[in-house]
């Protein structure tokens, strides 16, 4: 750990794809197939990076975040550009850098207009998934979370179908909104979490500090007398419920869970194939993930106490996007439909508070982006051809595309969660872990009725598309995948084999994660003894190095502040690990 | 004599490592259906078979001595809680743990897998040999092969896995496999639907697993956390009871809850505990005693699925849409057989529930009758032995929910003998006759098809329950274990299902026989598509052979010819040879009592002149009325109530259109209402929409507020400072 490669792999893994977006701003517009060799050249090199970066991380290490790289910003705000990886973000950056080459493959041919600009947009977009999975400074993070919002915006308005700008306006406004309650809300913690003059954005400064409020809130709940505490834990008390909420908000839009998920299916049949795909393999994740991150460990006790709600949304998003995918027509809707109902799933396991559930929640966040991205990547091949969308304009696929239907097939199996396809391991977990945790039992089984409606809008979906004759003369003349196609594909296939028979690796790397995610949501519930599990869900971070006009008040650390040319103080790696 | 005993109980290889065998007996077709599926095209159709055929039978070879090995009482199964005799078995690592739950890979063959993988493999290899005939004039033979392959790679799992999730891996898999193979000839669209259907009505099935699984680990860990005071209860023999659920608990921890050995173990401790109620955890307040109850009709309604069985049984009929072969293997020997191995296999669990056992045995005798009366009217020759397979699974349940869950077991492979030699006979019949099966319009095929004839004479007979063919034994060990056993509980519930079981029997026999003297007896119908059959050549004719005297010589295991050491008791082979299996099931018997079994002291000779008596009786009211009644009245209308009956028979009580009617479109119609109303209006339309309306909407009024106009602006200015001093007048002027 931490040679002078790995506290730098991050920024590699983050900005690789911006470099090349630098290059790709010198070419020539006209040169559109280099254009794409060149693009998907840095996407291979940021997969590799975050291959890389894998393989350096240490799941078993007492270490939360790896790969840590700190720097001073703005230091009267409290602001770091501070990024570093724990286990879930560590699989979510993977998923991303896969994903990366397979979409620039998935639209070599697709896209033939504004190609440069096109290209730019998805190496700007890929930075931001990446940067915004990364960061663990909250201002940060919420930079790159809404960054990634303007090429995602361009990419539906600009290359989408039909009705693209509606759908891209609606895309952005639904999640500027929740975006800005999330702003307020951060600074309303940021201010609660630190006296004056220590506040930061820190993502550990934040949490520490909220936590001992959190404990102190929660003593006094269960003492059932909250008026003598403390200024920072009553404003807690007060404002605590109201900021989950406002959190809550912004990432349940992003999820999206059920009622904010209108926008989900008009961005995804607007949008090319290369932005379903992100929209589907990574984007919808950082609302997960922002539930994983920052909403539940920052807000343990609201958290506990709007578990059944935030369940019962989720379950019916589950059971309410099945039905919907069964009164769709159009293909693009009904997968994207899917997505509400999948990512229930994700939801329903986080907030069970289990450790199935949750580890089954982060897998199933996987999943979701491999299938998923699968299906919009196959049907994005099919629209290719023909430019149609609804079911009625296909019908005996199988005859004249077989390699593409067994593709196809696969993927629907994926999807379906049937077992030695990833999707059954995480379906399972999150089931079971449901089962297992205080919520009722009628949750649990109305989750669990979606493996029968999951089986019938997909298979209904495929026998539509595939089976029957052939009843449009112009589907006679489809030509089979061809080799770039195949290619494009072949991963996904392959991860979904290897991610349904061999999950104990990832599951390894999650579940630390999830023991520390848990650890921190029961923390506050004061069930929990304070003295042993403290060092358990404190977040332990590299500290920025102390200036030299102040490296008296904190002579504990060694004197080395190194000054780059330009002033900035650079992290002496080493010395300023974190004492496990 | 002895020396030959003593040949076959000596296994072929060290006993110890036998366990290692196991999985590459999966992965054979696995890899067979790899080449087939991938290859298949390049390779061409005979290199196909080659591989299909070649991987099948392999695997067919290597179980052969798995079976072989676990005769030698030397094989042992290793497992948390100390060794199981008469089992090979091991552990292939982690498949996924999280939390503190865990599923390894790992197999095992005992006494009840082993036999099944015979069944599977022995049946499969003939079933491949029969389909590179079968399928020869089609285009799609590799992916057939594919499928196939892939289907007993799955099946395989299905009967090896030591744990329910793996078992599950092979349960899901071999329905996915049957949906694929239902549908293969996809173009048409009905049997594209057919396997639609099958995969649905299995995923419901699949749901009550799934809960089911999941209610066992809660019950599970619940036992685990019971207070300390409980454990005087749980002491057995040579066992303190103090260390009972730490045993269990190392168990879970090491092979994962759900591992069969850790349920078994724990359906000890659960017999010790069903009237105390769990004191906390999401079960907290109910009885161990109704969690299992809950447990196992949720696993029923997965064997339900799978099996077939009210009110799940509608699939399998519609099923018969794929390729003959598929039919035989899938849908008549091995497939729709796993729901009774499951309940064989989890028995000692069953037996802990007196009301599951009952529901087990209604819902089997029901399903036998209504489906052979279904069959009475059916015209495809393989729509009849749909039925019959349905009711045919019916007595299977029937058996199990009685508790003599070795006659269900000894039916599955009877049936799987002679039905499976049905299916292929009726196949041959249809390749030879241009793809005809329609009964009415076959005719003369005794004198044209001799073998295929012989054939399903002899399956005929032996499904039909004639003296002395393996059918006869197995049906009547069911039947007989539904008339001398009792679950003192609900007494009446045996009762009733064996009079169903007992109507079921002389149903069958009229039926079938029914069916074999129309098809086969009367002269060549006018309308046949043929003027003549032609007999199959011997790819498919020797399969037909080999089953045919399997269904006879599998009578040797219905013979009353064991005499256990030191008991005054007779058994028959099977019963005998499972005996290993169901030790924990006789514990946990003994210790509740839920379920009476009289011992047997001397050959039933009474049930069986009872058995035989019905049987002849149904067959011969099927030749009276066919043979002699109906020719000779050819021509004359039917009486009219006698032909409402017999339609309402063959739209097969309508259970189609009442599902469609209850189950299908209301659903449709809730989606469609939701997604126009909820979705579409109320949150996009009204919410969404709304909030963009109200905004543009309070931006155009204010809109007028910005004029322009100085004076109007000067105006309000005045008038606020105006309003502004007398509020402050009034705050602070006394």
């Amino acid at each position: 750990m931490n040679s002078i490669y790995d506290s730098r792999m991050l920024n590699l893994v983050i900005f690789s794809p911006l470099l090349v977006a630098a290059l790709v701003m010198f070419m020539p517009k006209t040169e559109k197939a280099q254009i794409r060799g060149v693009t998907l050249l840095g996407m291979l090199l940021n997969l590799l990076t975050c291959v890389w970066a894998w393989t350096r991380f240490v799941p078993k290490s007492p270490v939360e975040f790896q790969m840590e790289y700190r720097l001073a910003w703005i230091d009267e705000l409290g602001l770091s550009y501070h990024i570093g990886v724990d286990g879930l973000a560590m699989t979510l950056v993977l998923l991303t850098g896969v994903l990366g080459p397979l979409v620039v493959l998935a639209c070599w041919t697709f896209i033939d207009e504004r190609v440069k600009e096109f290209h730019l947009a998805l190496l700007v977009l890929q930075t931001a998934l990446l940067g915004a999975v990364c960061s663990l400074d909250v201002l940060l993070f919420y930079v790159f979370f809404e960054a990634m919002l303007i090429p995602m915006y361009l990419l539906i308005g600009v290359w989408g179908s039909e009705e693209r700008q509606m759908a891209a306006t609606k895309f952005f406004l639904y999640t500027l909104v929740g975006s800005l309650l999330m702003l307020v809300a951060l600074l309303g913690v940021y201010f609660i979490a630190a006296p004056a003059g220590q506040r930061s954005f820190d993502y550990a400064t934040l949490y520490n500090g909220l936590m001992s409020l959190n404990r102190e809130v929660a003593a006094c709940t269960a003492a059932g007398d909250c008026n003598n505490i403390s200024a920072g834990a009553h404003a807690l008390y007060r404002w605590g419920p109201l900021m989950f909420i406002a959190f809550s908000i912004a990432f349940a839009i992003k999820v999206p869970m059920f009622p904010v998920h209108t926008w989900l299916p008009d961005a995804h049949v607007q949008a090319p194939v290369a932005g379903s795909m992100i929209l589907a393999g990574v984007m919808l994740k950082m609302g997960t993930f922002g539930f994983w991150r920052f909403a539940v460990p920052l807000f343990p006790g609201a958290a506990r106490q709007y578990q059944l709600p935030i369940s019962i949304l989720a379950v019916i998003g589950i059971v309410y996007g099945a039905l919907m995918c069964l009164a769709q027509k159009d293909i693009k809707k009904l997968i994207a439909y899917s997505s509400v109902s999948h990512l229930g799933y994700c939801m329903l396991g986080m907030f069970a508070f289990t450790g199935e559930g949750a580890t089954g929640s982060a897998y199933q966040m996987l999943n979701h982006g491999v299938s998923t991205g699968a299906l919009f990547l196959l049907f994005g091949f099919l629209y290719e051809r023909r430019h149609a969308r609804l079911m009625a304009d296909y019908g005996g696929i199988a005859k004249v595309m077989p390699i593409f239907t067994a593709f196809f097939l696969v993927v629907t199996f994926s999807s379906i969660a049937v077992p030695g396809t990833n999707g059954f391991v995480g379906e399972f977990l999150v089931l079971l872990g449901t089962f297992k945790s205080n919520l009722p039992m009628v949750i649990g089984v109305l989750a669990t009725t979606c493996v029968i409606l999951g089986a019938a809008y997909m298979l209904w979906m495929v026998q539509k598309v595939f089976f029957g004759t052939v009843t449009h003369q112009e589907n006679l003349g489809l030509k089979d995948l061809n080799r770039r196609e195949i290619i494009a594909a072949i991963p996904l296939l392959a991860l979904i084999a290897i991610m349904g028979l061999r999950p104990q690796p990832f599951l390894d790397m999650l579940n630390p994660s999830t023991e520390r995610f848990l650890a921190r949501a029961q923390y506050a519930s004061g069930k929990t003894d304070a003295t042993t599990e403290d060092s358990k869900v404190r977040v332990m971070v590299r500290q920025l190095p102390a200036k030299v006009a102040v490296a008296d008040a904190a002579p504990a650390q060694p004197p080395m502040p190194r000054f780059l040319p330009t002033g900035r103080l650079m992290p002496a790696a080493a010395a300023l690990n974190p004492t496990p | 004599m002895q020396k030959l005993v003593e040949f076959f109980q000596t296994a072929p290889v060290d006993p110890q490592q036998a366990g290692q065998l196991l999985w590459l007996i999966i992965l054979l077709p696995l890899i067979g259906a790899f080449v087939s599926g991938v290859f298949g095209k390049v390779l061409g159709r005979a290199n196909t078979h080659l591989v299909a055929v070649g991987a099948v039978f392999g695997s067919f070879l290597l179980s052969l001595i798995v079976f072989w090995t676990i005769n030698d009482y030397r094989a042992m199964a290793m497992t948390p809680f100390g060794s199981v005799n008469y089992a090979v078995g091991a552990d292939f690592g982690t498949w996924f743990s999280a939390g503190t739950f865990k599923v390894t890979f790992g197999l095992f063959a005992d006494h009840l897998s082993g036999s099944m993988l015979l069944v599977i493999t022995g049946v499969g290899f003939l079933i491949h040999l029969y389909s590179t005939e079968y399928m020869s004039h089609d285009d799609g033979y590799w992916r057939f092969f594919a499928y196939l392959n892939l289907f007993v790679a799955a099946m395989l799992t299905l009967v090896l896995g030591d744990s329910l999730p793996l078992l599950f891996v092979g349960w899901e898999g071999v329905g996915m496999c049957s949906y694929l193979l239902i549908g293969f000839w996809y173009t048409d669209p009905a049997k594209a639907y057919a396997g639609r259907k099958a995969f649905i009505t299995n995923r419901i099935g699949d749901f009550g697993f799934l809960v089911g699984s999941f209610i066992m680990v809660l019950a599970l860990e619940a036992a685990m956390k019971m207070p300390a005071d409980v454990s005087s209860k749980l002491g057995r023999p040579g066992l303190e009871g103090s260390s009972v659920l730490a045993r269990l608990s190392d168990g879970a921890k090491q092979k994962g809850p759900l591992s069969v050995s850790v349920l078994e173990e724990g359906s000890k401790v659960f017999a010790s505990l069903l009237d105390d109620k769990i004191p906390s955890g999401p079960l907290e307040g109910m009885t161990f005693g109704r969690v299992l109850t809950i447990a196992l009709l949720l696993f029923l309604l997965g064997a339900a699925g799978k099996s077939a069985q009210i009110p799940l049984y509608v699939w399998l009929p519609d099923a018969m849409a794929g390729p003959t072969p598929v039919s035989a293997l899938i849908h008549a020997a091995t497939m729709v057989t796993s729901g009774i191995y499951l309940f064989c296999r989890i028995s000692w669990l069953a037996v802990l529930s007196p009301t599951a056992m009952a529901t087990i045995a209604l819902i089997g005798g029901a399903t036998a009758l209504i489906a052979a009366l279904i069959a009475f009217s059916q015209k495809g020759l393989k729509k009849v032995l749909a039925y019959s397979t349905v009711s045919q699974l019916g007595l299977m349940f029937l058996g199990i929910g009685a508790g003599a869950f070795w006659a269900a077991f000894l039916h599955v492979v009877t049936h799987a003998f002679f039905k499976a030699c049905l299916f292929l006979g009726a196949g041959s019949v249809m390749h030879g006759n241009g793809d005809e099966e329609d009964i009415t319009k076959l005719g003369n095929l005794r004198k044209e098809m001799p073998t295929t004839w012989a054939t399903f004479l002899v399956a005929t007979l032996a499904i039909t329950g004639i003296f002395p063919l393996s059918g006869f034994f197995s049906k009547d060990a069911i039947l007989h274990a539904a008339h001398t056993n009792s679950i003192p509980q609900v007494e009446w519930a045996l009762h009733v299902a064996y009079v169903l079981g007992v109507i079921t029997a002389g149903c069958t026999a009229f039926y079938m026989m029914r069916m074999y003297f129309v098809a086969f007896e009367y002269p060549r119908s006018k309308e046949a598509k043929t003027p003549h059959a032609h007999e199959s050549s011997w790819h498919m004719t020797l399969p037909l052979v080999v089953l045919a005297v399997l269904s006879v010589v599998a009578l040797v295991h219905g013979l009353p010819i064991m005499k256990p050491e030191g008991r005054n008791t007779i058994q028959t082979l099977m019963e005998n040879f499972l005996d290993p299996v169901f030790r924990t099931t006789q514990e946990n018997l003994a210790k509740r009592q839920f379920l009476v079994i009289p011992a047997e002291e001397h050959v039933p000779y009474g049930a069986y002149i009872q058995a035989w008596v019905i049987a002849i009786t149904g067959g011969g009211l099927a030749f009276f009325l066919y043979m002699r009644v109906f020719p000779s009245r050819a021509g004359q209308p039917l009486n009219p109530t006698l032909d409402a009956v017999r339609r309402f028979s063959f739209n097969k009580f309508y259970v189609d259109e009442v599902y469609q009617l209850l189950v299908i479109r209301p659903i449709g119609v809730v989606s469609r209402v939701l997604w126009r109303v909820v979705d579409s209006i109320l949150i996009d339309g009204v919410a969404v929409r709304g909030t963009a309306w109200v905004t543009q909407r309070t931006g155009a009024v204010l809109r007028y507020l910005q004029t322009g106009d100085a004076q109007a602006y000067a105006a309000i200015m005045a008038l606020g400072l105006a309003g502004a001093l007398v509020w402050i007048l009034q705050r602070y002027v006394p």
